[in-house]
């Protein structure tokens, strides 16, 4: 991991100041106070740990290894509301559905590829098993029925948007469009404000 | 689990969610949790006593001018929106999730082969409907984009001519406040300048400059319907100038981007215009000879009616077609929901070793329409190359779907974030059997039928996006750009109820009067009868400015 990031603690900074609206403030800090432990309203325990170890490994994070940023409530969350995004493709059936249908899936491929459950496997495994997914044609008789790249698409997307919603994978990113007050001026190639701090290896 | 698989049947967003899972069902049998959504409950709907000249339905950019319109002539007329009337400085962070609310987040089911996003990609809710998240990119179609039927022998010309649009794109561009080069470089010599100067080119604009250049192709600072200067608003007094803030598709907090509920609303309320937020239309009546005589609503859990002489449905091309399909009205011509057309809006990305930080500044800076006709064409119509910056979390979402990036390759292409910048296009789609709305079986929150989109680009669409996406790649190259990626996708959905000529063909006609229904008007881009090689909502404006004129001197 050699790409530029901000230095741990910027964004932190960045919200105690005026350059950031209470609005943005009040969104931000919540994201960055959600308690550790969640409870699963909508998905049964077991579901809810086997979508928390497929997050782990679509966003690995061997750096935040006592907090890493949390996905899987947020699929939790949204589930039990019945909230959704505006579209859903035709070809899967309703998220509740899809997701546990395809995380039940997600184990059959466990079972097809290594003989034991996705929480059983070692990391490498892990990760053939969602490259069988992400390739489009699983083995397991949940994808005969289930389009697993829609689904794999899907679910990827939710927790894509959910980790980048997050202060700290915006500060991993450089991140400080939320420091936008009074405004920006140094909009060109190469410019930045005072209060965009460098970047640091 | 896995296990215990219990089919839910057909419903998502629901009021009152199906618990499928056993252990919950359980759990909540013991203890129910309260909700805090409002339940529908079937009711008798008493009739208002009040008849009103006109009621708007939906408050965006098909509804919001006309209603400005109407109310300044005198009339009596009520708006209602589904949405929430927001306040700009209170409501509107600066964050993409924070923000979700502004989009129209009601489940659409997209089928066919190239599936359509919806909510956050082309759909808004509240006062000011989609122009709460536009990204007030506002070029004028060139005249040649009103025929192309007459030019190419296929897709369908306007019944209206460019000359006849041209004031009301004019009192449009001056009233909201455009931002834009002066002259125009591309189209026929305009009668009026854009009022304002132009916004400032960002980093993704200047390397597009680089690159074009290099390639011959001519560019020119865009134009924008945010402010580049102060403005006097009627209505609202001064609004300030963009602060450059970059978050055009979301909800703009200083009011600097001419979103209808800082423009037409306003003065519409000026002019004694009643506007009800939150009001979500379910049914349209109509007498015995077929004329609509009102509305029945539900706002805020309560059901309501409203009588009106006459009706403007300004829902856009999905809820339009869909009030209309529930409701069986205006379906002689057998066109309501066909026509579906999607702007390819491809996108290509670059990484560049200059610093860029693409949130900064208006997304859509720079345009080229030198793509408007090429020459070495293989297909209809054409389209515009355009600048684009991004805000974090969208692009991250597109680089997940797009770019089929995950684990540790997806979190290492992210963090070079502030080094990437694109270009898209926005093209002209012809219309096409296969391509339509209808109304789904699966039922909504509210027991209505989902609407589900079919959308298969086809060849012209292919080789519109093969022809671009070389010459993306060509700017992006000759920029200096590497690990360049192109993103496919199609935004603006158009069409589902279409004006032409004849009732025979089309659902309203050239003055959005419904041919079936004399007190029925569309305003919104389901009338376009081909999409256009630009963004839809300038056109939407002025065609709306319009419709409100035609419908007034038919009064007289």
């Amino acid at each position: 991991m050699s790409a530029p990031t901000y230095p741990s603690g910027t964004v932190r900074a960045l919200l105690a100041t005026p350059h950031v609206s209470d609005a943005t403030r009040t969104a931000l800090q919540a994201r960055l106070d959600a308690p550790v432990a969640y409870e699963p309203q909508f998905l049964a325990p077991e579901t809810f740990a086997l979508l928390e170890a497929v997050a782990a490994r679509l966003f690995p994070q061997p750096d935040r290894p006592d907090s890493p940023i949390a996905m899987a409530p947020g699929v939790d969350q949204r589930l039990t509301e019945g909230r959704a995004d505006g579209w859903r493709y035709d070809a899967l059936p309703p998220d509740r559905e899809a997701y546990r249908l395809g995380l039940g899936g997600i184990q059959e491929i466990a079972q097809e590829l290594f003989q034991t459950d996705f929480m059983g496997l070692n990391v490498e495994q892990q990760d053939a098993v969602i490259q069988a997914l992400a390739g489009g044609t699983p083995p397991g008789t949940t994808w005969e029925t289930l389009d697993a790249g829609r689904f794999f698409e899907e679910m990827l997307a939710e927790l894509t948007e959910t980790y980048y919603a997050h202060p700290l994978a915006q500060e991993e990113i450089g991140y400080v469009g939320m420091a936008d007050l009074p405004k920006w001026s140094k909009i060109g190639l190469n410019e930045k404000e005072e209060r965009e701090p460098s970047l640091s290896s | 689990m896995p296990d215990e698989e219990i089919l839910e049947k057909g419903v998502l967003n629901p009021v009152q969610p199906e618990i499928q899972d056993p252990l919950l069902r359980t759990l909540l049998a013991e203890e129910p949790i309260a909700t805090n959504t409002p339940q529908e409950q079937p009711q008798a709907v008493e009739p208002e006593a009040d008849e009103v000249d006109c009621v708007v339905i939906g408050l965006g950019a098909g509804g919001a001018p006309l209603l400005a319109r109407l109310a300044q002539a005198g009339l009596k007329v009520v708006a209602l929106e589904a949405g929430p009337w927001h306040n700009p400085e209170t409501d509107f962070a600066t964050d993409e999730k924070a923000q979700d609310f502004l989009f129209w987040n009601d489940e659409r089911l997209a089928a066919g082969g190239d599936p359509l996003a919806m909510g956050k990609n082309n759909s808004g809710t509240g006062v000011g409907g989609s122009t709460l998240h536009y990204t007030a990119y506002t070029p004028r179609p060139l005249p040649d984009d009103l025929h192309v039927r007459r030019d190419f022998g296929q897709g369908e010309d306007w019944p209206v001519s460019y000359e006849e649009l041209e004031p009301y794109y004019n009192e449009v561009e001056r009233f909201i406040g455009v931002s834009g080069p002066t002259p125009y470089p591309w189209g026929p010599a305009r009668s009026q300048g854009y009022p304002l100067a132009p916004l400032p080119l960002n980093s993704a604009a200047q390397l597009m400059v680089r690159g074009a250049e290099k390639m011959g192709i001519k560019t020119s600072p865009a134009a924008n319907a945010a402010l580049s200067a102060r403005y006097y608003q009627e209505g609202v007094g001064w609004r300030e100038a963009c602060t450059n803030r970059g978050f055009c598709q979301a909800g703009c907090s200083n009011g600097a981007k001419s979103s209808m509920d800082v423009t037409f609303i306003p003065l519409a309320v000026k002019h004694g215009a009643d506007i009800r937020p939150n009001s979500f239309v379910t049914e349209i009546e109509r007498d015995a000879r077929g004329y609509v005589t009102g509305v029945v609503y539900t706002q805020n859990g309560e059901q309501k009616r409203q009588r009106c002489r006459h009706l403007f449905l300004c829902g856009g091309s999905v809820e339009t077609p869909r009030l209309l399909l529930l409701n069986e009205l205006a379906l002689t011509s057998g066109q309501v929901g066909r026509n579906l057309m999607a702007h390819p809006g491809l996108q290509v990305w670059g990484t560049f070793a200059d610093e860029v930080r693409p949130n900064k500044g208006i997304p859509g800076g720079l345009i080229s329409q030198d793509t408007h006709r090429p020459k070495d064409a293989d297909f209809i119509g054409g389209y515009l190359l355009q600048s684009i910056g991004v805000m974090p979390v969208t692009f991250a979402g597109q680089v997940a779907r797009g770019r089929k990036l995950w684990g540790q390759p997806l979190r290492d292409y992210m963090r070079n974030f502030n080094h990437i910048a694109g270009i898209n296009i926005l093209g002209d789609c012809l219309p096409h059997a296969n391509n339509f709305l209808e109304l789904a079986e699966e039922k909504d929150a509210r027991g209505l039928p989902k609407p589900r989109l079919h959308f298969t680009a086809q060849e012209n669409e292919h080789r519109m996006n093969a022809h671009a996406e070389k010459i993306m790649r060509g700017i992006w190259e000759a920029a200096g750009a590497t690990d360049i990626w192109s993103f496919q996708r199609y935004a603006h959905v158009i069409g589902t109820a279409r004006m032409g000529r004849s009732g025979d063909d089309a659902v309203v006609d050239a003055n959005g009067r419904a041919f079936d229904v004399p007190n029925l008007y569309i305003s919104d881009n389901s009338t376009f009868p081909s999409a256009l090689s630009v963004n839809p909502a300038l056109t939407i404006m002025a065609l709306s400015l319009r419709t409100a004129d035609k419908f007034l001197e038919s009064l007289k």
